[in-house]
């Protein structure tokens, strides 16, 4: 069996040839931004893309990797360039991609159905294209060639223009990698009070996060922040929700804590059901009262 | 200018429930449309309100979805027409079957399009594919994550907005655009417009052939929770609480 991984960031590009080479003999790496890494696929494709160009216009690079490999399987790092990339090429093979898979039993694949309240088995009839994250892999080490081979440059008929970038810095900590995470949701009344969980926070030791209407429909916080199925997805050893009624889409990200803490005043919030302890309060009181005595 | 916006109707999640065998039991869950797509809709309306255009809904759906209130809800959001095809095959149809749909429905009554607008993902799946999958099928440009648009005589200029950096791109029309919830606010119809839906132009059609699918789904479960301890306090509880997470934190 052989596998086509597209991937976009180095991490990816790892993790997914690491995985790839779980389930498949034989691992190809495509790279459209940047050169790709080696020694981790059997070979390894450089899909150029000219200085100023948007990434999507070298679409017509990775289905010459496609049609030159002929993969059995295609594996794509969930980014938006490669949703597009990927899904292009899928559906020039009649093919639908299959999003976010969590698991792999040979053709039966696993993924999230309403954002995690089911999963769904499904199986792809024709060509495999699944995004898929590091995660569904078990942790193994990625071995290749140096092998790379160059894809020229084709520019599709109907081109994107890039005007322009800007960078957006990196704001807040890395989530994934603290032992405790404060997440903050729509309990909080303005963007002033959130000073309280990040005081709760700073006695803790964790870090903040937030719920996705924090990051989006407000700007209270950075869209990087946000935990849940479209978000982080996180593994700390305490969660505290203060403030989020604990709907599916966001308690998918934090299903793998060790425990989860939660203060809602509503005693019907989901969150209850999903939480090691709880307080039916109102955050303004409990949170400084937990401040003074922890 | 000539708007077509594509909108998912899908089960309102807060009233689907897992039965003891932990299949899904959706015979509470109203229609809805799709969170998203109330923004995607939103900003379809804008656009056509800024640059004198029209703004038709296209919807590939289950019969459920041929219900007068979803069809005026989704009218009296600043839509002028609405096409809608219904069939119960729908329910399981991937991206690629999808997408044929919508083209069929584009092709049939709007292909005079300049701009089709879709929504960030739906939120059954969240695949974010169904777009890419029409732009291929009407072999025209794509490109998603737009938190802005502005029209400049045959191309639209987005702002798209990745992770760690923003781009702005020109897109030249038509084009397949999707946008994210950030790119306007849903309204929230009045008395008035919801009325003034009523009197819309709106058709539901059959399938004219067989879907061609591409996915089967095998088998649809709820997952085993995470087990949890469920100790809830009540507020004056507080120093029970507070020494309970003083415990977990060690
Ligand atoms: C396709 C899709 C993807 C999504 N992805 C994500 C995702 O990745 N992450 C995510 O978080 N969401 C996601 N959502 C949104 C999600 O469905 C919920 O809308 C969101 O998580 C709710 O955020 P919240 O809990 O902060 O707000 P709410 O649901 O509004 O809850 C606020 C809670 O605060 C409580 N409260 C209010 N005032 C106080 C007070 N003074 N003291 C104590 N408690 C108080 C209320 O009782 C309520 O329970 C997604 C939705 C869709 C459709
Ligand atoms: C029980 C069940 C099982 C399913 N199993 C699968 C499966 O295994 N694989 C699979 O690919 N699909 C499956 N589907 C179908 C799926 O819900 C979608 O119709 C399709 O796959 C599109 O993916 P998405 O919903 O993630 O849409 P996205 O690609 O996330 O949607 C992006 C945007 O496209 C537009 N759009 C999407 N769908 C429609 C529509 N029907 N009408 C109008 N506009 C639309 C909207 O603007 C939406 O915001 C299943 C559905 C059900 C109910």
């Amino acid at each position: 069996m052989k596998a086509l991984v597209l991937a976009e960031s180095l991490d990816g590009q790892r993790d997914l040839c690491a995985g790839a080479r779980q389930i498949a003999d034989e691992v190809v790496l495509a790279v459209v931004k940047g050169a790709p890494q080696t020694g981790i696929a059997d070979k390894a494709y450089d899909v150029e893309l000219p200085e100023g160009e948007a990434a999507e216009n070298a679409v017509a690079g990775v289905q010459a990797v496609y049609d030159a490999e002929q993969p059995d399987v295609v594996l794509i790092e969930p980014t938006p360039r490669n949703k597009i990339l990927g899904g292009m090429v899928a559906a020039k093979a009649g093919a639908s991609v299959i999003s976010d898979v969590a698991s792999f039993d040979g053709d039966t694949v696993t993924n999230m159905y309403f954002g995690g309240l089911a999963e769904m088995k499904q199986k792809a009839t024709g060509a495999k294209f699944y995004t898929v994250a590091a995660t569904a892999f078990q942790p193994g080490e990625a071995t290749g060639t140096d092998t790379v081979e160059t894809i020229a440059y084709t520019a599709p008929a109907k081109a994107l223009v890039l005007k322009g970038t800007k960078e957006v810095p990196r704001e807040g900590a890395d989530l994934t990698k603290c032992d405790v995470v404060i997440g903050a949701g729509r309990g909080f009344a303005e963007e002033a009070d959130l000073q309280m969980a990040r005081d709760l926070a700073a006695k803790v030791g964790g870090e903040l996060g937030c719920s996705r209407p924090l990051a989006e429909n407000v700007d209270w916080m950075p869209r990087n922040l946000y935990i849940g199925v479209s978000g982080l997805n996180l593994a700390p050893k305490a969660y505290f929700a203060l403030g989020i009624s604990g709907q599916m889409q966001h308690m998918v990200g934090v299903t793998n804590a060790e425990t989860i803490i939660a203060v809602n005043k509503d005693q019907n919030a989901p969150i209850f059901k999903q939480a090691d302890y709880g307080i039916v309060g109102d955050l303004y009181k409990v949170i400084p009262a937990l401040i003074e005595k922890l | 200018m000539k708007i077509v916006v594509a909108v998912k109707v899908v089960a309102d999640d807060q009233d689907i429930f897992v039965s003891g065998d932990r299949s899904l039991d959706y015979s509470k869950a109203r229609q809805i449309i799709s969170t998203y797509d109330t923004n995607a809709i939103e900003a379809a309306a804008q656009l056509a309100a800024d640059n004198d255009g029209t703004v038709v809904a296209i919807s590939a759906s289950t019969t459920k979805a041929d219900d007068t209130k979803v069809k005026k809800d989704i009218l009296s959001r600043g839509i002028d027409e609405l096409f809608m095809v219904a069939d119960d095959s729908l329910e399981t149809a991937d991206s690629y079957a999808t997408a044929q749909v919508l083209k069929g429905i584009v092709d049939a009554n709007a292909s005079d399009y300049d701009l089709i607008l879709c929504g960030d993902g739906s939120a059954d799946l969240y695949a974010g594919q169904v777009d890419v999958q029409l732009a291929a099928a009407l072999d025209v440009p794509v490109i998603n994550e737009v938190t802005g648009l502005k029209v400049e005589g045959d191309k639209v200029v987005v702002e798209r907005t990745l992770e760690d950096e923003v781009e702005e791109i020109e897109v030249p029309l038509p084009a397949v655009i999707s946008v994210s919830p950030n790119v306007a606010t849903p309204r929230i119809p009045g008395m008035r417009e919801i009325l003034a839906a009523g009197k819309k132009p709106s058709s539901v059609e059959g399938l004219a052939g067989a879907l061609e699918t591409k996915v089967e789904v095998e088998d649809i479960k709820a997952p085993e929770m995470t087990p949890r301890k469920n100790e809830i306090f009540a507020e004056g509880d507080i120093d029970a609480f507070a020494a309970a997470v003083a415990e977990a934190l060690k």
